[in-house]
């Protein structure tokens, strides 16, 4: 399960998923990079750098599902934190009603 | 006094039960018309007069349950005092006829759902990739990204998850539901359900406030899978405004089209499934 979406064409709800700002936030404060959270996801958002201080980082933002926060649920240190939904929701329906009038 | 009490606590332990006020019902009054027809009664008598079954016997309607309070007394053995306000005895009874009535309603809703005999007959897009079968009702359903379909009935709406979900779950297991009563917002996280593989959750296509939960799936989860746009249902909320909801969801055509494109580049996702299932 490696592939990677080919993030340029995806869209969410008709607006292009590269302009919105949905992915985990990973706090290294609190991360103990157990990695639960990257076992979970099939979508290939996070990835390992066995060799470095942060041994887990976002990947690959696009690839993360606009909404979905399920992994933040496998984190027992709750180091994952994630936009506020109802600004990016509103953000949604601002750019859809501004492709409307194109 | 006993049977009030009862009533209040039934209202509050479950929001959509309603009360009838028996003046108006015996003056006639329209506004229960409708409502007794198409509705479960339960008449809850404090005395001997029975006035509560008398009016709903004057509808015509034979009520779903009726609870004759003296007869509470017995046979909780309590005893009858002449004191008009309720004593600790004659609240705890009345927490025990509520509860009774409640498991009562809950049984009767469980075996209603797995008949399905309320749900009609949907038409479906459909489309099969390897084994597995994908299918999306044409009419009624409303569908976010993320897999969720919210069925509108005028106030209230019914929320489930989609085909597509359910065949990446495979097998559910269990279900967590929100509590009655809790305020959702769109695109919040409106419960989770587990199957052996996975833990996902429902993200709302609505909001609004929860009023009900189908208990059917405590012990029958695999109703997700085998029913998940109608006996399958998760929980039912009461909208705040589904126009504005509308404005983020796509009708049954739409989501198949954005579940097709979905299902072939997520195929990996599938034969994972099936590699795990041949293990
Ligand atoms: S939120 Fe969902 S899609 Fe995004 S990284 Fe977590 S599990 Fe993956
Ligand atoms: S699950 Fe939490 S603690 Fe574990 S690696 Fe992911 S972010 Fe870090």
């Amino acid at each position: 399960m490696s592939k990677n979406y080919e993030a340029e064409k995806q869209t969410f709800m008709g607006v292009p998923r590269k302009i919105i700002p949905w992915w985990p936030t990973i706090d290294y404060d609190k991360c103990n990079f157990c990695m639960e959270c990257d076992k979970f996801c099939p979508h290939n958002v996070y990835a390992k750098f066995d060799d470095e201080k942060h041994q887990l980082k976002v990947k690959n933002p696009y690839n993360c599902v606009v909404f979905c926060r399920a992994c933040a649920k496998t984190c027992a240190p709750d180091a994952l934190g994630f936009p506020q939904k109802s600004e990016i929701s509103n953000l949604i329906k601002k750019l859809r009603y501004e492709s409307l009038g194109d | 006094m006993i049977a009030r009490s009862v009533a209040l606590k039934l209202i509050e332990k479950c929001p959509e039960i309603q009360l009838i006020c028996p003046v108006l019902l015996n003056n006639g009054d329209e506004k229960y018309e409708k409502f007794i027809k198409s509705t479960k009664i339960i008449v809850i008598d404090g005395c001997m007069t029975r006035c509560a079954t008398k009016l709903v016997e004057k509808r015509e309607k034979k009520p779903f349950k009726r609870i004759f309070i003296p007869d509470m007394f017995k046979k909780y053995g309590i005893k009858l005092t002449k004191k008009l306000l309720l004593n600790e005895e004659n609240e705890n009874l009345a927490v025990q006829i509520m509860e009774e009535i409640i498991k009562e309603l809950e049984e009767v809703e469980v075996k209603e759902i797995l008949k399905s005999s309320k749900f009609e007959t949907l038409e479906f897009f459909e489309i099969a990739v390897d084994k597995y079968h994908f299918k999306v009702p044409k009419e009624g359903y409303y569908f976010n990204e993320n897999d969720c379909w919210i069925k509108p009935e005028g106030k209230t709406a019914l929320l489930g998850i989609s085909d597509y979900l359910q065949n990446v779950a495979a097998d559910i297991l269990f279900v967590e539901f929100p509590e009655i009563g809790s305020e959702i917002e769109q695109f919040d996280d409106a419960g989770s359900f587990e199957s052996s593989k996975t833990v996902l959750q429902l993200i709302s296509p609505g909001t609004g406030k929860t009023i009900r939960v189908n208990k059917a799936l405590e012990n029958n989860p695999e109703l997700m899978n085998q029913d998940p746009y109608q006996r399958g249902w998760f929980i039912e909320i009461e909208l705040k405004d589904f126009i504005e909801d509308g404005e983020l969801l796509m009708k049954g055509l739409g989501y198949f089209e954005y579940m097709k494109e979905k299902i072939m580049k997520e195929k990996n996702i599938f034969e994972h499934i099936e590699s795990e299932k041949n293990v």
